[in-house]
């Protein structure tokens, strides 16, 4: 095999046995690729100095007592957690649920709409004013930014096709579908705080899915 | 002496004797990546399958296998004895709450590493934050490495883990996983959620920076590069 200077980096990166062969036989010649060469093999050796495989005696019997105790105390339950239920269910029931929801909220949302309470003297008590609603208009803003780097954080493990995953993405869209609504009803009505509530309701919920999706990856 | 600063005492002969156990992987040493063995592939589900169970003696069998293993990388990447042996705890007590989430998609090992890496990286940041060091980049804090007992060749092995301070942490990850630990290109890239060429990507930019902060002042390089 004919290897040249200009292939040396290539094969630090990827070569093959024979490669490596063939530049150890090039190094023999040229001084730049033998001191190339040597640098670095040496790494590699200083490496091996960074592996220090001694026994801690005592740390298997702390580890040992946290599994225990671990093991003995009751799980800790998160709310989506103990829905544990929801796997067990036939996906066609799973939509009609999830279907129920969508349709709740949306009644829910639309009742809270017409029956909104408009205060129609103090419109600081309940509505926002002009500086007020600009500055939580950037903040949801950012919060919402916020929210879309964990969604994206969190897309890879929410593309595995597993039952736990399939259950997120439906709560997931079902979270998206009502803050499309709400945020709706917002733009209608920029300056009610209720609203505004609401929406940041449903973002923490998202939030916190996003960061239960994140959490079974580890 | 020719070293100077975190230059690397090139010229000095360095043994290349392995160590029981190590399975060193580069190519020049008429090698190539280590490769597992059917034992090794057995003990991997046999382990898995009995922390799956329930079974403490599963964990303690994952202790016994890879547990040294772990804290020496816990070690490299946080600096301390004490640090890396919270994070083997922590890691064990994560592997327990979520051990009936594991598919089996990648070796348990892998998927082990995997837990003890973003362990390691959360127990990093929430030190640092605790420092109140929240304006900056924690990933690109190197760790600060404690004293320990010195090895064949220690002034090389301090220079290296200076150097390695220096390295991004995704870089600095890669290295000591590949080099130090000796895991393959495609455990890496399950370990640290990458594909395989850019781990081995990785792998190249951290050595050529090493090489770059290592390399001998040219003036003085004269009798090192022979």
């Amino acid at each position: 095999m004919n290897i040249h200077c200009d292939d040396r980096e290539r094969i630090f990166l990827e070569g093959s046995p024979e490669e490596w062969a063939a530049l150890e036989q090039h190094a023999g010649t040229c001084p730049v690729c033998a001191e190339e060469l040597r640098a670095w093999k040496q790494l590699s050796t200083a490496a091996e100095e960074m592996r220090d495989y001694q026994e801690s005696p005592t740390l298997w019997a702390g580890i040992e007592s946290s599994l225990r105790q671990q093991q003995a105390a009751p799980p800790r339950k998160s709310l989506w957690t103990s829905l544990d239920f929801w796997r067990h269910i036939l996906p066609a029931w799973q939509s009609a649920f999830v279907g129920a929801i969508v349709v709740a909220l949306a009644i829910s949302s639309s009742y809270l709409y017409t029956h909104r309470a408009v205060p129609p003297m103090d419109p600081g008590n309940k509505l926002l004013k002009t500086t007020a609603l600009a500055e939580v208009e950037r903040t949801e803003r950012e919060y919402m930014s916020a929210i879309d780097k964990l969604a994206a954080d969190a897309s890879p493990q929410l593309a595995t096709d597993t039952p736990l995953m399939a259950s997120y993405r439906e709560k997931l869209l079902v979270l998206d579908s009502a803050i499309a609504d709400l945020r709706v009803q917002a733009g209608e009505n920029p300056s009610n705080a209720h609203l505004r509530y609401q929406l940041l309701a449903m973002y923490q919920e998202k939030q916190q899915t996003l960061q239960d999706v994140l959490e079974t990856k580890r | 002496m020719g070293s100077v600063g975190l230059t690397l005492p090139w010229e000095h002969k360095l043994s290349s004797v392995a160590r029981d156990g190590e399975r060193r992987v580069e190519p020049f040493e008429g090698k190539t990546e280590p490769v597992r063995t059917s034992e090794e592939l057995s003990q991997d589900a046999v382990v898995a399958a009995a922390c799956l169970s329930g079974n403490l003696q599963g964990y303690e069998r994952l202790y016994q296998w890879q547990g040294t293993r772990m804290k020496n990388l816990a070690r490299n990447l946080l600096g301390s004895q004490a640090d890396a042996e919270d994070a083997v705890q922590e890691t064990f007590l994560k592997i327990q709450r979520s051990i009936s989430g594991f598919r089996g998609q990648s070796s348990f090992v892998t998927w082990t590493f995997r837990i003890l890496v973003n362990t390691c990286h959360d127990l990093r940041r929430s030190r640092v934050r605790r420092k109140d060091k929240v304006n900056q980049d924690v990933d690109a804090l190197p760790p600060r490495m404690e004293l320990r007992a010195p090895g064949a060749h220690p002034s090389l092995r301090m220079a290296l883990e200076r150097a390695l301070g220096r390295l991004t942490a995704h870089q600095r990850d890669v290295f000591l996983l590949y080099e130090v630990e000796g895991f393959r290109h495609a455990e890496i890239a399950g370990m640290l959620e990458i594909s395989e060429t850019a781990s081995k990507n990785t792998l190249f930019q951290a050595k050529k920076n090493l090489r770059t902060m290592l390399e001998p002042p040219r003036s003085s390089a004269t009798g090192g590069a022979q």
